[in-house]
């Protein structure tokens, strides 16, 4: 307040007596008195931490709404054991940091029961780490390489998706047969592309093939040069290792540079959300699919179809289907443990089998004991543009390869150890 | 006595003991966060995130605001004191003390070395040159998977508990124990620093930043003022890294990407770069919006932009600025 002016003006001196008087009143009358609550009241918590943002962007968004598909239909349900599920979703922005910082975030703050993440294999790896050091069960629905259930496995940690050489495996053979032995990859320079590309070496060096490769960032736009390199190796197939945002640049431009005419194309995955994003010349090659929407007669299919269709317009991926298994098998490991301790739930998850409105699929799909990776079937077959009357259907299966079939135990390096 | 009148009291204080009186209020912050800051939504790892990048922030400033150079390429020696750490614990020793020493000698040295070569420019090709020397150290630390693990980064190594005599401090499990292990790291760090700003040569830099002809003119050495103040904030960044890899328990390529040298001049633009603790505060601010406005929105870096340029437009001289600027007044 300045000199000689008129004491009745509200000067700053007053509003910081008048904001300390309100905070003092306030800390009096707002705070809430201390009341135990009964545990049905307490929500169970799970985190999710995905990119939501940068070029993974594109299935981590699927997989998050399938995860919110799947708690919708438990709360409604009655939640678990009575209580309603709460899903806290962070986005690890597709860097290794953040989603460390994320996974403490869930952790720490918002003390989640379990924690879930990420489509990126580094961070994967990276969270999953955390989770152990922290003593929470961890499972990844969608990151890829080997280690996570392989010679880098922990009791608290489990996957839903395929390993690298489980898919590599599924279609090394096919592609052998469908084009020949000479192959050109296009790999990210991190774990997931590493790993995926040295399954198919082994496979195709035991068929007596040759190859030739290109390492490139993970988030690398333009292929021109890459291309102009494959095309002087003349190659039966080209392998596109790519994943997301960098998998659909890749493609458009195999398809701009003509180059559909001169090899075959094909790779471990090929994703409905990339698929979707390319246009239909380039809709081609023969890939895997951890999961496919079109499974006439299997039970309960048409409906989670039906929902995410519903819900979010969009045709159902293995990345929906990814999240909507991650909160059920939360959901079911806490209530045949019944209770929240990591240690009770990971022992509850080890070997225990799906239901089929979960599954989703024929057969038995169950989560390993010895590695804890789920164990469902590989859908192999080819990508070809859509029929005018069914524009979600540009996928036919050649073949359903068994996961254990893909990666038996003994080749995982995982020697399960749990805390005593 | 009421706030408003210790606020007036304290103004009144002759300025050595109004720095004294905001030291000690800034240290009991830091001292009291873990208790308060579950209070306001935050956890303790956060707090340690804060006190690690603030001392990076600090660092860098060391050369931005006493020194009047601009790097933006400071993340590299930061990320040569998280693989520093990280190479030790997984490699050599499991030694957290060892780890520390490492990760900030090989930070610290490589500041030495490139400043070197970086502290004959000037203005934009200082800028330019410190980015170019960053992007080397980034892409090494990219392709060379061997040793570094390439882009999913250095994994395998823990912190380790420190043993003095007969205590041991369990900084591999508790938090909170950690948290105050890296608070006295952060206080001897930042205790050189002021002893060295405060030091003739610390107010050499301070003639270098103002006017490098006339300081050329009062016969002292301005690249090599400028090269030892590269070098020192180097050391002190890579102090931080070693830590920031303590806290983690993995070391990757983004710790020496140049985005996160634009975050920690953003931190101490923000918070103030002509004052002692505004990196800090810019710090705090960075770190606690990004983690509140992320688990908001996807477009949570388009808040933390925003606010960086209303503080740039309003506040020129940054958050601390504020004060500085009414009592000039």
């Amino acid at each position: 307040m300045v000199e000689g002016k008129p004491s009745g003006r509200l000067g700053r001196r007053r509003i910081l007596q008048a904001g300390a008087a309100l905070g003092a009143v306030g800390a009096v009358q707002v705070t809430s008195p201390f009341i135990v609550k009964a545990l049905g009241e307490v929500p169970i918590k799970f985190g999710y931490e995905d990119p939501l943002t940068g070029s993974l962007s594109i299935v981590a968004i699927s997989e998050i709404q399938g995860a919110k598909l799947a708690v919708e239909e438990i709360n409604k349900k009655g939640g678990i054991m009575g209580r309603q599920l709460v899903l806290y979703v962070e986005d690890s922005a597709n860097d290794v940091g953040t989603g460390v910082e994320k996974e403490r975030l869930l952790i720490d703050k918002y003390h989640c029961n379990i924690t879930f993440g990420d489509v990126n294999s580094g961070i994967a790896y990276a969270v999953a780490q955390v989770a152990t050091e922290k003593g929470v069960l961890h499972i990844v629905p969608g990151g890829h390489t080997d280690p996570i259930t392989g010679k880098d496995c922990t009791w608290n940690v489990f996957r839903i998706c395929n390993t690298t050489s489980m898919d590599a495996n599924a279609i090394s053979n096919i592609l052998i047969k469908k084009y020949g032995k000479r192959w050109y990859f296009v790999t990210p320079d991190y774990a997931y592309g590493h790993t995926l590309q040295a399954a198919f070496i082994k496979d195709l060096k035991a068929a007596g093939g040759t190859y030739e490769y290109a390492l490139l960032p993970i988030a690398a736009s333009d292929f021109s040069a890459t291309l102009i390199k494959a095309k002087a190796f003349k190659p039966n197939v080209l392998l596109n290792n790519m994943g997301g945002l960098a998998q659909i640049d890749l493609m458009k431009q195999f398809v701009e540079f003509g180059m559909e005419k001169e090899m075959g194309l094909g790779g471990a995955l090929y994703e409905v959300e990339e698929i979707v994003a390319v246009p239909a010349a380039a809709q081609t090659g023969w890939w895997d699919m951890e999961w496919w929407w079109n499974q006439p007669g299997v039970p309960h299919v048409a409906e989670f179809v039906a929902a995410i269709k519903k819900k979010y317009n969009k045709i159902a991926s293995a990345r929906h289907w990814f999240g909507y298994v991650a909160m059920y098998s939360g959901k079911l490991a806490i209530e045949k443990a019944k209770s929240l301790k990591a240690i009770d739930l990971a022992h509850a998850l080890a070997g225990m089998e799906l239901p089929p409105e979960v599954a989703l699929q024929p057969g038995k799909v169950f989560y390993r004991a010895g590695d804890h990776q789920l164990m469902p079937n590989i859908f192999a077959g080819e990508v070809h543009p859509p029929p005018a009357n069914n524009p979600g259907n540009f996928f036919t299966v050649a073949e359903m390869v068994s996961a254990e079939k893909a990666w038996p135990l003994a080749d995982t390096g995982c020697h399960m150890k749990y805390p005593a | 006595m009421s706030l408003a009148t210790a606020a007036a009291a304290a103004e009144a204080l002759p300025s050595a003991q109004r720095r004294l009186l905001a030291t000690a209020g800034v240290w009991i912050i830091l001292i009291a966060a873990p208790f308060w800051m579950p209070l306001v939504g935050g956890y303790t790892d956060l707090g340690t995130r804060v006190i690690v990048l603030g001392l990076a922030a600090m660092s860098l400033n060391f050369l931005l605001g006493y020194t009047g150079m601009m790097s933006f390429g400071h993340a590299a020696y930061f990320g040569l004191g998280v693989y520093g750490a990280g190479l030790i614990l997984k490699d050599v020793t499991a030694s957290t003390p060892l780890a520390l020493v490492a990760g900030t000698l090989l930070g610290g040295i490589a500041g030495v070395v490139f400043g070197r070569l970086i502290a004959r420019t000037r203005g934009v090709a200082f800028a330019m040159i410190t980015i170019a020397f960053q992007q080397i150290l980034y892409y090494v630390a990219y392709k060379w998977n061997g040793v570094t693990g390439g882009f999913d980064g250095l994994r395998g190594f823990v912190r380790q508990p420190i043993h003095l005599g007969p205590l041991v401090l369990n900084i591999r499990s508790n938090d909170l124990v950690f948290y105050y292990f890296v608070l006295a790291i952060f206080a001897l760090a930042v205790g050189a620093m002021g002893l060295i700003l405060r030091s003739p040569f610390g107010r050499t830099l301070l003639a270098v930043r103002e006017n490098q002809r006339r300081a050329r003119f009062l016969g002292i050495d301005v690249n090599r003022h400028v090269w030892l103040s590269f070098s020192v904030s180097a050391f002190f960044i890579a102090i931080a890294g070693a830590l920031y890899a303590l806290l983690n328990n993995f070391a990757d390529p983004s710790s020496m990407y140049y985005v996160l040298s634009g975050q920690f001049v953003i931190m101490a633009v923000m918070g103030g770069m002509r004052t002692f603790w505004g990196p800090l505060l810019g710090a705090a601010v960075f770190v606690v919006l990004q983690n509140y406005f992320s688990s908001i929105t996807l477009n949570w870096l388009f808040f933390v932009g925003l606010l960086f340029v209303l503080v740039v437009m309003f506040f020129p001289r940054g958050l601390l600025g504020i004060f500085q600027r009414r009592r000039a007044a």
